[in-house]
């Protein structure tokens, strides 16, 4: 990498993606102040998918609305300046031996990507974060990359605790060091964590057939950006290239395959201008929008790609009830189509998941949820006074609320399975879920009742029942019942997501009158 | 005085003898409760741990010291779901005083464990005091031990926990679902690996099977305020009761009896202590307990 200009900026943005990344995980404080959210939240794509989709605004995606009008006035310079995905691809691709480029990828493909996702989003399917190039980046280090690195630094830990017992203390300070600034918290295995992995490396090796394959051939965003950048006021001069030279065809990392520069693939690195061995390339304002290429796509292609949107709209939207009966969106969700039309699936609720209660849906919510956060009960549960993931979205899908607001929100209801819960199926005592209901009333509540034990003795035992109206659906009970068949008492989806009350029209007895 | 009187009084004394010297014994063995009022947290701290005849007593120069507190819920220490910070504090601050050459602090939490360290106040309380580690549970120090209860044949208790020189037991008092209170007996579930959940079907067998087998050196009950309903974590300030007291005893279920006596309630109704006190940990029997004042 030479040391341009915007090569120095897109390594500040990669470092930049790569410490906010590192920062969304609780470290002490209730707030996130910066999280990787900030990459979405300049992202048009993901503006425009919203907008479509939700037909509303938010001010969250302000930083995208300024990012296009910003790419309108110089092009596509997020690419080659900001994209840390494209970024990871320029560091690499001077060590992937080049063969020649993919016939089928040139041409119209990017459209039959870019234009179905848009028109899906019309018809109320966000399907954007599946390709956008920072949600790809993102997921493979969410889902595999970071916690293999946490869980070999763990393992190794705990090696040296095999080999040293107590005697590991003295390497404490070094190990807690890189645990708490680097590591994530909790040892956690995704699902789609192999998937999301195979998908980033893909993007990785289409660099074997030409520089920023992806970029120029495929990327939604990049699509987006360069459509936009046509009419940007800068032109580069001369148009093409020279009969003398043609230095640009190896300088250009995204153009010159016809032989000029094609303003919606350039991505301003300026190399170009830098390497020209003559000195002629220059950059100037001008108004001039001739060379610029036809404004829209073939009709075919339009129409074909807002086709496709429907195509891909509704046939995805199949659910069993099954399926639907466990979707548990994270807290503050009251709607699954509001969700469904706002949610980017990037991942970051849950990589910030405190207690590992948020997984990437990857047949629980038909096809058309591929991605998108479930609450998983059995695994992780939704920590009371925890607000992060509706910190770290970057749409607002998960709202962003106070805690004391937070808590009252709904994921789901809980309900008892009596042919397992043991003071019902055994007789014997339990009620370990109403010790960590959280909620200070006790949405799980027991009673004494005489009963006759399976050995025919008749004797006490506290049956546990589910005051449903104060229940939030955290599912810690789930999560803790010591059962390990299948737990006595699971978490629901339920319609009506209307907050619990503040004052139960039960309150509870106090069994300790004064 | 005759030889027929004497040889009566004689008689009568050497046949009494054994019993006056028995009941005399008996006198000394009398568990002993300190009970130490104020609102000064660590004042009372002190007080209560120095009626117990000082930390000296049970720290010796050049000890590690585990001080175990409950905080494992993430709840504020105001509603008296994990203990109190300053008298945490207190504690660790006496060990050190005592000669100990390491303290360390932890808790099996409930709730998320960085979570319940920062907001129960402990951590806080004790950052930056030198030679004392407020450390996370590592799950790699759990080992299997042959405990031989009734109920538990086997766990995983906490190693350092079992390596530890001197193990001070510092719950707050509270309520419990299941248990009816939670204090020193209830207090050891915090050095038990494992699927916890399952003890709760023989709950008073497997805690006195555990404190039969691991044993504290001190119990330093926290009742500066107690949580008198929806225990164990509460959440509810109207549940809280102030007391400011601090409760210390060597006899762990002496000290559980007697702070079961804050809440109204009697040993006997405590199925935990009552299992312990069947299982000979201690005196659950208040009339045999020596509560002093300190």
């Amino acid at each position: 990498m030479k040391r341009t200009p915007a090569r120095i900026s897109q390594l500040v943005f990669l470092a930049l993606f790569l410490i906010l990344f590192v920062q969304t995980e609780y470290r002490g404080r209730d707030e996130i102040n910066a999280a990787v959210n900030t990459f979405f939240r300049v992202d048009p794509l993901v503006m425009f998918s919203y907008l479509l989709s939700a037909k509303s605004w938010t001010w969250l995606l302000l930083p995208a609305a300024l990012m296009t009008l910003a790419t309108l006035v110089l092009g596509r310079f997020f690419c080659g300046w900001i994209c840390p995905l494209g970024t990871v691809l320029d560091l690499v691709t001077s060590r992937i031996r080049k063969t020649t480029p993919i016939r089928a990828l040139r041409g119209n493909t990017k459209y039959w990507l870019l234009l179905p996702l848009l028109s899906a989003s019309l018809f109320n399917l966000n399907l954007s974060g599946l390709l956008d190039p920072i949600a790809i980046l993102l997921r493979g280090l969410t889902f595999l990359l970071h916690p293999l690195m946490g869980l070999t630094a763990r393992e190794g830990w705990v090696a040296l605790y095999r080999l040293m017992g107590e005697r590991r203390d003295s390497l404490a300070p070094a190990y807690n060091l890189i645990r708490d600034n680097l590591l994530p918290f909790r040892d956690t295995l995704y699902p789609l964590a192999l998937f999301s992995a195979v998908i980033l490396l893909a993007v990785i090796a289409l660099e074997r057939f030409e520089t920023r394959n992806w970029c120029r051939n495929l990327c939604p965003l990049g699509t987006l950006l360069g459509w936009l950048g046509r009419f940007s006021i800068f032109k580069r001069t001369p148009g093409g290239l020279c009969a003398d030279c043609g230095a640009c065809r190896d300088l250009c990392p995204t153009s010159f395959e016809e032989g000029h520069l094609d303003k919606g693939a350039c991505v301003l690195c300026l190399d170009c201008q830098s390497g020209c061995p003559n000195g002629r390339v220059a950059f100037r304002p001008s108004l001039d929008m001739k060379g610029a290429g036809p404004l829209m796509p073939e009709r075919r292609v339009l129409l074909g790609g807002m086709a496709g949107g429907l195509l891909l709209a509704i046939p995805t939207r199949f659910r069993s009830p099954e399926q639907v009966s466990r979707t548990l969106r994270p807290p503050g969700v009251r709607s699954e189509d509001d969700f469904l039309k706002r949610c980017v699936r990037c991942g970051e609720c849950m990589k910030v998941c405190l207690k590992s209660a948020l997984y990437p849906a990857a047949y629980q919510a038909g096809i058309e949820g591929f991605y998108t956060p479930l609450v998983i009960p059995r695994l992780g549960y939704c920590e009371y006074n925890c607000t992060l993931c509706g910190q770290v979205c970057p749409t607002g899908a998960i709202p962003r609320l106070p805690v004391e607001i937070k808590k009252r929100e709904v994921i789901g209801k809980a309900v008892f399975d009596k042919n397992h819960c043991l003071p019902f199926a055994r007789k014997i005592d339990c009620i370990v879920c109403e010790e960590h209901c959280p909620i200070p009333e006790k949405a799980i509540r027991s009673r004494e009742i005489t009963v006759i034990g399976l050995d025919g003795i008749s004797k006490i035992v506290k049956e546990p029942y589910v005051l449903e109206e104060i229940c939030n659906g955290c599912g810690i009970c789930e999560y803790v019942c010591p059962l390990e068949t299948k737990a006595g008492i699971e978490v629901f989806a339920v319609k009506n997501r209307a907050p619990i009350s503040q004052n139960p029209a039960n309150p509870p007895a106090n069994p300790y009158p004064p | 005085m005759d030889r027929r009187t004497f040889l009566k009084a004689s008689g009568a004394a050497s046949l009494l003898a054994p019993a006056l010297i028995r009941e005399a014994l008996a006198a000394q063995q009398q568990p002993l409760v300190a009970v130490a009022e104020g609102k000064d947290y660590p004042a009372i701290t002190r007080r209560a741990i120095n009626a117990m005849g000082g930390m000296k007593r049970f720290v010796k120069a050049g000890d590690v010291v585990v001080v175990k507190p409950n905080m494992g819920w993430d709840r504020s220490a105001e509603l008296a779901a994990n203990t109190h910070p300053q008298v945490v504090r207190a504690v660790v601050e006496e060990c050190l005083a005592a000669g100990a050459r390491k303290v360390k602090v932890f808790d099996y939490t409930c709730n998320d464990a960085r979570r319940c360290y920062v907001n129960s106040g402990i951590e806080n309380a004790l950052k930056g005091m030198k030679n004392v580690d407020c450390k996370q549970i590592e799950p790699e120090r759990f080992r299997k031990v042959a405990i031989n209860g009734q109920f538990l044949k086997e766990w995983e208790l906490y190693d350092e926990a079992l390596t530890a020189n001197v193990y001070i037991n510092v719950p707050v008092a509270k309520h419990h679902g299941l248990s009816r209170l939670t204090l020193g007996l209830k207090n050891i579930m915090g050095i038990m690996g494992g699927n916890r959940g399952y003890i709760h079907r023989s709950l008073d067998v497997a805690l006195a099977d555990v404190n039969a087998h691991f044993k504290s050196s001190l119990t330093i009950i926290d009742a500066t305020r107690i949580l008198t309903a929806h225990g164990p974590q509460g959440g509810n300030i109207a549940d809280v009761k102030v007391l400011n007291k601090v409760i210390a005893s060597t006899d762990v279920v002496a000290a559980d009896a007697f702070a079961t006596t804050l809440f109204g309630l009697k040993p006997s109704d405590i199925p935990v202590t009552v299992a312990a006190y069947k299982r000979g940990l201690g005196e659950m029997d208040l009339a045999r307990i020596r509560v002093v004042k300190a």
